[in-house]
């Protein structure tokens, strides 16, 4: 397979298949794979680059499931850091930026597989949630929680759903996809559902109407063929119901996990895992740079390879923090609007649905201004 | 001024580097290092200077200067005779994308420079490995035996064990050499 086959195939806009994956993962020269999938992002979205004000709450780390990847969980209850917010404590942190007049848009809700939490711990969190601020957007549960909740409490996915639907939900995160290959899937987190339990959960939520996005961890024992084979089921749902909005290459953190010893990820890997993303997912609109886990120099970078999306405000966020991660908590929307300024690009805010909430002049405190990375005058220009 | 950069089929007069597209700089950079070094990638060890050590001249670079700002300092810089090694660092806040362009324009506008060198302190691990893609062909980094997991102090240890330097070289599509107490440089095997 070669690059300059694959090459037409993108602009011919064919889908790529497994071997041209690979091919891309192998490909001595980075950048020329890198330019190729700049060259998608920017015919389906230009300069665009988009980010959100939201909020992230775990309600608990208590959680029967023992990936090897994860430093948040903790199996018990009485374990050691183990932590179960009660209901007013979860909403007092909508509370506190509602206090602050900080105008988010989403809040983002992941947890762990708690055994002893009634379902109605989570409609009446989402109720209460809604009850504070109506108009907000609640992104909540993974695919790997509901299909907990489904086996937990004997009712069918798709109840489950209607059920959280009725409190409050609005759309589900991509997270607990991890990696659908039942062989490294098996060893890295054999005790939660299977990458079909998870894809089937997000085919159900996209015919009830939802949207989602999806996720992959990379890094740990997963080969190259096996993230793309992971790419290339998350493209064959999306062609059947056209429900994911975004994709999320997550990059795997060692510390404080039982792989600790495995190296993470490195710089190049992480770039190149974006930018085959964006050439192999030709039917989901967005390519998310996570900035918690990916550090905010190599999301900026990532936006030149592919990526659209670098994410949110955030605040609060502590799964990717326990497993080391060295990034802030929270980045200010100020913040976020000069790093992709500052990567030549254009940001807008938007909401969790895509829809935009501030771009161009509104976005500048203080004026508007862009920055050529691509053709080096990097000083900032007012531009009308 | 310096001699121009040479990608293979194009050549480009420092006077132009910074009109170029980053896609286009970046590549001729990265030719101008194969074309001297043969995707080699070297490391070098951050420590007290040693009989024959390179030690590389610090190129300070800040957020806000235009490429034609910092071409000026290259061009002083090859003008007064050209170090054995430079390594970008930046004072203050650096982007991502900022930082990699400075690696290009230092590799095409110092030709006559042998190692352009991405320093892990400063960088990180995961920019100064994507510095290869962008021109640069060594590692400036404390080498040690064995590294203690990068928690509470230990956070922002910039120190690297030999396999984890030799792994981001050859993560970057490099072979990894390095420099030996003669002044030699040795392909990494192991």
């Amino acid at each position: 397979v070669s690059l300059a086959g694959i090459r037409d195939k993108v602009r011919a806009g064919e889908p790529l298949s497994l071997a041209d994956g690979v091919a891309l993962f192998q490909h001595p020269n980075l950048l020329e794979v890198g330019a190729l999938a700049n060259e998608v992002r920017e015919r389906l979205h230009g300069d665009r680059t988009f980010f959100n004000r939201n909020l992230h709450i775990n309600a608990t780390n208590v959680c029967e499931a023992s990936c090897m990847f994860c430093s948040f969980a903790r199996l018990q209850p009485g374990d050691k850091g183990a932590y179960t917010m009660t209901h007013e404590e979860a909403w007092g942190k909508l509370r506190a930026r509602v206090a602050a007049a900080d105008p988010i848009t989403e809040i983002h809700i992941v947890n762990g597989l708690h055994p002893g939490l009634p379902f109605d711990y989570y409609t009446e969190l989402l109720a209460g949630l809604k009850r504070i601020q109506p108009s907000i957007h609640l992104k909540a549960f993974t695919a790997v929680e509901i299909f907990y909740f489904a086996k937990k409490f004997a009712m069918p996915v798709a109840d489950v759903i209607a059920a959280l639907r009725a409190a409050g939900l609005d759309s589900l995160p991509g997270g607990g996809a991890e990696i659908f290959a039942p062989r490294a899937r098996k060893k890295i987190c054999g005790d939660k559902c299977t990458g079909d339990e998870w894809l089937d959960v997000h085919r159900t939520a996209h015919r009830m109407g939802l949207r989602s996005n999806c996720t992959m961890l990379y890094g740990t024992i997963e080969t190259v063929e096996e993230r793309v084979d992971h790419m290339l089921q998350l493209r064959a749902l999306q062609d059947e119901t056209g429900g994911f909005q975004t994709f999320i290459p997550l990059a795997f953190h060692p510390d404080n996990n039982a792989l600790m010893k495995l190296p993470a990820p490195t710089g190049v890997d992480d770039l190149r895992t974006y930018a085959v993303a964006r050439l192999m997912l030709n039917n989901i609109p967005h390519i998310k740079a996570y900035w918690i886990m990916l550090g905010v120099k190599t999301a900026q970078t990532a936006l030149w390879f592919g990526a659209d999306d670098l994410d949110g405000t955030v605040q609060e966020e502590k799964i990717y923090h326990m497993a080391g991660a060295e990034t802030p908590q929270a980045m200010s929307p100020a913040e976020i609007v000069r790093i992709i300024r500052d990567a030549g690009r254009t940001p807008v805010e938007r909401d969790t649905l895509y829809n935009v909430v501030a771009e161009g002049a509104a976005l500048a405190p203080d004026g508007p201004y862009r920055r050529d990375v691509r053709r080096g005058h990097p000083k900032l220009e007012v531009v009308s | 001024m310096t001699a121009p950069a040479v990608d293979g089929n194009t050549t480009t007069a420092p006077e132009t580097l910074a009109t170029l597209d980053l896609f286009v700089l970046a590549r001729q950079a990265v030719a101008a290092r194969d074309s001297r070094w043969s995707r080699r990638g070297f490391i070098l060890r951050a420590r007290q200077p040693q009989a024959n050590d390179i030690v590389p001249v610090p190129f300070p670079f800040r957020n806000g200067e235009t490429d034609a700002e910092r071409l000026e300092r290259l061009a002083s810089i090859a003008a007064a005779g050209s170090p054995p090694a430079i390594m970008p660092v930046p004072t203050g806040e650096a982007y991502g994308l900022d930082t990699l362009r400075c690696f290009a324009l230092c590799r095409l506008a110092l030709p006559e420079t042998p190692h352009v060198v991405a320093d892990v302190t400063t960088l990180g691990p995961r920019l100064a490995q994507m510095a290869f893609g962008f021109g640069a062909d060594a590692l400036w980094a404390p080498i040690v035996a064995e590294r203690a997991l990068r928690l509470g102090a230990n956070a922002n240890n910039p120190a690297l064990t030999r396999k984890e330097a030799v792994t981001l070289i050859r993560g970057a599509g490099l072979t990894a050499c390095e420099r030996m107490a003669d002044g030699t440089f040795q392909e990494v095997t192991t």
